[in-house]
């Protein structure tokens, strides 16, 4: 048998010369080069001593870069070497169960808001809930708490640390591709902010709800609309939007939230419920929607194939969830890929009502809790002989601008509706191009206008 | 893999080659860590603890079942590296991340890769709380005590007296404050299993940090609660020294602040260690 024992292979290409190998190999085998660099510029490792090679595997070990292999002759007597451990890793934590629970006859019961959103949850297969608690929408987490889905749905409830922690495991729920939801008011969703963004970027789904109070700032716990520039334009850093949905009843605040769902996942996006402390702290009529099993992993892996979730990689390759591109070029393009989603998403998913619209001079365009004040002040009105119809857009983004523009056409005066200090009232001036007056009116500080008091500003403002 | 490139006699390189065939393969780069070049700096730490990453997951079979959290920091891009599932957290947020991860998904071994910015500063909170709540997953905490991304500012791990970008005159508690254990604090919650501070500079280093990743990716598999492994590494570019300096300074210097050895280990007692 030779003398030499071990021998090492360098990666040249690898290589950035930092020399621990040569300062870990204790037999002086490794050098490295002093005029010799490799394409990128280094100097690189080599074998200056290849007799005193023992096949120690230091300089592999202490290797930064990955770039040594060590070969070694072995006595007759070797065993042979252990590739990998047989071990069979079996999991200490307990799987989630998943069983729906028996229906029960799907009768009127009467909750708040807040509580129809938890029930809802619950029914339509969430996989799991991140909250931290904020007034005027506790209700939500407290509700999931009584529940206690884990139990049944297998669904995962979790007080998180912060708003901005709920925001990112939903992030983190989401990128493995599973539904997950969360909740908070005004103060809490401008904290979240920073995971929205990534969200959108990263293409996740995920549902967030907004029970609105007044800002700016700690501002009041009273209700509020005045998250409606934040929801509508994104919120965080880079262009993107959030598809934004407004219910205005305790009813639609339950069926959103698998609309939501819906809509989050066939466009991989997050999806918010803005609603306010009205709609979260009332109490009215709901049916619940009917129990929908959570998804098993091979349904989950069909919908969701670009989920980080472990399943199936040797087939497909990697999935990496990142809104991190650095080469300007594939940005661009990946920027411009988000556009064609948002366009696709407002030419198709446009929602809205319309109440008595037909032989209206006059329109209100209001949203949420402000609408169904709206609809009472539109009866005043036409018993005072006035004749108002409503406008009622169910998305806020995409905002049904196109339909705003074609039934104003007949109008001599639209008054938006708001309770914030004159927000969407820009989106219905953009809608009609400026052919009739657009006129605003709201309350701030946490009042909730009457009916009234809009009847009032629409004949001052518009009808004189 | 290049030829045998050595200024070597024809007679030695022929008995090289001899030795040079898949039979004799003693140790090289695990197939995880692909064979992209990674873009740290010459002699950086990060390369060594990816490359442990990748083998104790190869060693116990769960490539297809393990989910990655990388960090804002140098180690954004760990992802490009390995070849597992990835998601890429807001700066501080990967414990966030990997807590719904690993509650929805309880069957997989979930991970963050963190670094002294993004777990000791930005993210204290999502560490701590997912530390304390005893979440199933591992942190792995790379603690070069600087911001070498942005180029060298001052981290809160920065030890007194070390020179930064921004403490150009050296960190002076007074001034900027002092330099935080975070792995100290990580042993005092009720939430973790094992809390370990190793490093990767020299061979039984490294094969003592593989151990602690092991045993503290087993621990997350068992349920049997948080674990954070800290590894004290170098920044050569950051702290403006070669590779080799850098280790040595860091056996000087850092072990004197950030004491190597396991700080808690339920297995063997509740309490933490005192080093």
């Amino acid at each position: 048998m030779s003398k030499i024992k071990g021998a090492v292979v360098v990666d040249v290409d690898r290589c950035k010369g930092c020399n621990l190998c040569v300062v870990a190999c204790p037999t002086q085998t490794l050098a490295l080069t002093t005029n010799e660099v490799n394409h990128k510029g280094y100097v690189y490792s080599y074998m200056a001593q290849p007799d005193s090679c023992i096949g120690c595997s230091s300089c592999a070990i202490v290797c930064p870069d990955g770039c040594i292999s060590v070969y070694k002759t072995k006595p007759a007597t070797a065993k042979p070497a252990v590739v990998a451990d047989k071990v069979e890793i079996v999991s200490g934590v307990a799987p989630l169960v998943n069983n729906v629970p028996v229906e029960e006859e799907r009768e009127v019961v009467l909750m708040k808001g807040n509580e129809a959103i938890a029930h809802a949850a619950v029914r339509c297969g969430c996989d799991g809930y991140f909250g931290y608690p904020i007034t005027p929408q506790s209700e939500v987490l407290e509700t999931l708490a009584e529940l206690k889905p884990w139990e049944t749905t297998g669904m995962v409830v979790l007080q998180a640390e912060s708003e901005v922690a709920a925001i990112n495991m939903l992030y983190g729920g989401g990128g493995t591709g599973k539904r997950v939801m969360t909740s908070s008011a005004s103060v809490g969703i401008a904290l979240m902010q920073e995971g929205i963004s990534y969200m959108a970027g990263a293409e996740v789904p995920g549902v967030i709800v907004n029970v609105q109070r007044g800002g700016p700032g700690l501002g009041t716990i009273q209700p509020s609309q005045s998250d409606y520039n934040q929801a509508t334009r994104g919120g965080g850093n880079g262009d993107y939007n959030v598809i934004v949905l407004a219910p205005n009843s305790v009813q639609e605040m339950a069926d959103f939230v698998d609309q939501a769902f819906e809509l989050a996942f066939k466009y991989r996006t997050p999806v918010m419920i803005l609603t306010d402390g009205v709609i979260g702290q009332m109490m009215e009529k709901v049916v619940l929607p009917p129990y929908k099993p959570r998804r098993t992993e091979a349904e989950l892996v069909a919908e969701c194939p670009w989920a980080s979730n472990g399943n199936g990689l040797k087939q497909r390759g990697v999935n990496v969830v990142t809104s991190l591109e650095l080469d300007p070029v594939e940005m661009e393009k990946k920027n411009l890929q988000l556009q064609a989603k948002f366009k696709k998403i407002a030419e198709n998913e446009v929602r809205y009502e319309t109440v008595g619209c037909e032989d209206a001079d006059y329109l209100i365009v209001a949203f949420g809790s402000a609408a169904r004040i709206s609809e009472k002040a539109m009866s005043l009105a036409r018993e005072r002989g006035i004749k108002v119809g409503l406008f009622r857009p169910i998305t806020l983004w995409p905002f049904p601008e196109a339909e705003i523009r074609e039934i104003s056409k007949t109008m001599k005066g639209v008054l938006t509706m708001e309770i914030n200090a004159g927000q969407m009232v820009f989106d219905v001036r953009a809608a009609v191009e400026s052919q009739i007056p657009v006129a605003h009116f709201g309350r701030l500080g946490g009042i909730v206008p009457d009916p009234e008091e809009v009847v009032n500003a629409l004949v001052e403002k518009l009808v004189k | 893999m290049s030829e045998l490139n050595n200024n070597t006699a024809p007679q030695q390189n022929e008995e090289l080659q001899n030795i040079v065939c898949p039979e004799n393969l003693v140790h090289s780069k695990p197939a995880l860590l692909n064979d992209q070049t990674m873009h740290y700096c010459p002699g950086c730490s990060h390369g060594v603890v990816h490359k442990l990453i990748a083998e104790v997951i190869e060693e116990m079979g769960m490539a297809e079942k393990t989910i990655g959290v990388s960090p804002v920091g140098c180690a954004v891009f760990a992802y490009r590296y390995i070849d597992i599932d990835w998601q890429e957290a807001a700066h501080g947020r990967a414990p966030a991340v990997a807590t719904a991860s690993k509650r929805l998904w309880p069957d997989r071994l979930v991970f963050t890769y963190q670094g002294d910015g993004d777990l000791g500063c930005i993210g204290t909170a999502e560490a701590i709380h997912a530390l304390n709540r005893g979440e199933n997953i591992t942190i792995i905490f790379v603690n070069n005590a600087i911001y070498g991304m942005t180029g060298g500012q001052m981290a809160p791990t920065t030890l007194l007296g070390m020179k930064t970008a921004t403490c150009p005159d050296g960190r002076q508690a007074d001034l900027h404050g002092y330099p935080i254990k975070m792995t100290e604090l990580a042993a005092q919650l009720d939430g973790t299993a094992y809390v370990t501070r190793q490093s990767v500079h020299s061979v039984p280093a490294i094969r003592k940090a593989k151990k602690a990743i092991r045993k503290a990716f087993e621990n997350s598999m068992a349920g049997k609660g948080s674990n954070l492994v800290e590894i004290v590494g170098t920044c050569s570019s950051g702290w403006k020294m070669t590779p080799e300096k850098a280790n040595a300074w860091m056996e000087q210097h850092m072990f004197a602040h950030y004491h190597v050895g396991d700080l808690k280990d339920t297995e063997v007692n509740r309490e933490p260690v005192k080093l």
